[in-house]
């Protein structure tokens, strides 16, 4: 069903941005798929998807017109589009006595015609599960509303988030970085994490669980570690954050550390804009220089917000997850200059927000 | 050293295959899931709360949804899907929210 809603009153707005010609896109309980104009912050769609969606993680076709959806915890992928709130994909994944889940891992390749996942399989009898391996499964974005892959091989275990290079690589979080070759399933490691060579550091800490670096044209994930004062690893120097990158267009990756850990962050993101801003939220906004590794400005908020996000000029950024409110913050000042209610006033939990460039 | 219980007894089994390659250790505290009934991490990565999640019920369904509370909540992902199908906003509804009992459980 689709609504639209001119209602002022479901949107608190204090400031218009300057520019932006956003659109962004999230989910909220209990059932809705909604779309903000982040120019005025009103509501532009409202999909209801008739169904629990935990987790509620998004992966955009490379045109912004339809988002891909991991729904109905943890189990299908339903693709909408987000002007006429037609559903045009949907694969359920569990049959028969077989619950297959997907893990946040999700990602449309750059030509838009394959959709691409990680599932753990389980067998569900009636004294026992029995764990399967997992699968990477490749859909066709045309197979209809009874998708099934056309091709599924084997998979690490623990892989979250994916990403897709222009290259035609498909990228996914696990205890490495990956990298996939969809054609074959087969896979590489592309920033070695968990097995990193480097001998004065503890192993990483990664929570990877938001598919958000479209705008800066990136994979990145954020990593806490300890790093000690030398290879023996007696003696503590510091923890730290840093970032680990790939180029979705050069394919090219980077891992470097920006800052002591003093905060917790969930999630981050840079802007194309100006890259050498990393902003990560969690309880509080924070700006960090990374070329510079310094902490640029931190801001208390007013509540836990998983996910972040920034416009298409990079002036402004979005926080969202967990309640029902998106916080825009001026992304100079770190001034919270609007928000946006979800109308359902349901939470948004786990779910991303994605940034859909327009024009 | 003697494993307390069946997931200590795998790790055991582990080592003993030469199979510690698949059993990873978590790296910090807050890697973990507390054993209380207080929702959340016990502590934060300071040794503290104040890093935990603010308030406490912004976290309910982050944590619940993927069944990172197992030990608090009941099991949404499986056996109790109706658990929070009346209390939408966790910050607000949370009173709407019961326990959970064998009998109830949906599969």
């Amino acid at each position: 069903m689709r609504h639209f809603l001119t209602s002022a009153a479901l949107v608190l707005t204090t400031a218009l941005p300057a520019a932006a010609g956003d659109l962004l896109v999230t989910i909220a309980k209990p059932s809705n798929l909604y779309v903000f104009d982040a120019e005025s912050r009103e509501l532009k769609v409202d999909c209801d998807l008739g169904e629990n969606i935990a987790p509620g993680v998004i992966a955009m076709s490379p045109d912004g017109s339809i988002a891909y959806a991991l729904i109905n915890r943890w189990q299908d992928v339903v693709g909408v589009n987000i002007e006429t709130c037609e559903k045009v994909f949907e694969a359920r994944q569990s049959k028969g006595d077989i619950s297959r889940r997907s893990i946040a891992s999700l990602a449309v390749s750059k030509d838009g015609s394959e959709l691409y996942t990680v599932r753990n399989p389980v067998k569900l009898m009636q004294d026992r599960y029995e764990v399967m391996k997992p699968e990477f499964a490749v859909f066709d974005t045309d197979a209809g509303l009874q998708a099934e892959p056309k091709s599924v091989t084997p998979a690490p275990r623990r892989i979250t988030v994916m990403g897709t290079d222009r290259k035609g690589a498909v990228y996914a979080a696990g205890h490495e970085i990956y990298r996939i070759d969809p054609a074959t399933g087969e896979f590489e490691v592309a920033i070695a994490n968990a097995s990193w060579d480097r001998p004065t550091y503890s192993p990483p800490d990664v929570l990877a669980f938001w598919p958000i670096g479209s705008q800066n044209d990136e994979f990145m994930l954020m990593y806490t570690a300890a790093k000690f004062t030398d290879e023996t690893q007696a003696e503590l120097a510091d923890f730290v954050w840093g970032y680990q990158s790939v180029d979705l267009t050069s394919g090219e990756t980077k891992i470097a550390d920006f800052a002591s850990l003093e905060v917790l962050m969930f999630s981050g993101v840079r802007s194309a804009t100006d890259p050498k801003y990393l902003y990560g939220v969690y309880t509080q906004l924070s700006k960090h220089d990374v070329e510079s590794a310094e902490l640029i400005k931190r801001v208390d908020l007013p509540h836990t917000y998983y996910v972040i996000n920034v416009s298409s000029d990079g002036s402004e950024i979005y926080v969202a997850g967990t309640n029902e409110d998106i916080g825009i913050y001026d992304s100079e000042t770190l001034e919270r200059i609007g928000e946006i209610i979800v109308p359902s006033g349901g939470d948004m939990s786990t779910s991303t927000l994605q940034v859909v460039p327009q024009g | 050293m003697k494993p307390l219980n069946q997931k200590a007894e795998r790790v055991q089994r582990a080592a003993a295959e030469d199979k510690m390659d698949e059993v990873r250790a978590m790296q910090t505290v807050t890697a973990g899931c507390a054993t209380t009934f207080d929702p959340g991490w016990e502590v934060d990565p300071f040794g503290g709360v104040a890093a935990l999640c603010q308030p406490m019920e912004a976290d309910l369904y982050g944590c619940s949804d993927p069944c990172w509370w197992p030990a608090q909540v009941p099991d949404t992902m499986v056996n109790h899907q109706k658990w929070d199908e009346n209390a939408p906003n966790g910050a607000k509804d949370w009173r709407n929210l019961s326990a959970g009992y064998p009998d109830d459980a949906e599969t």
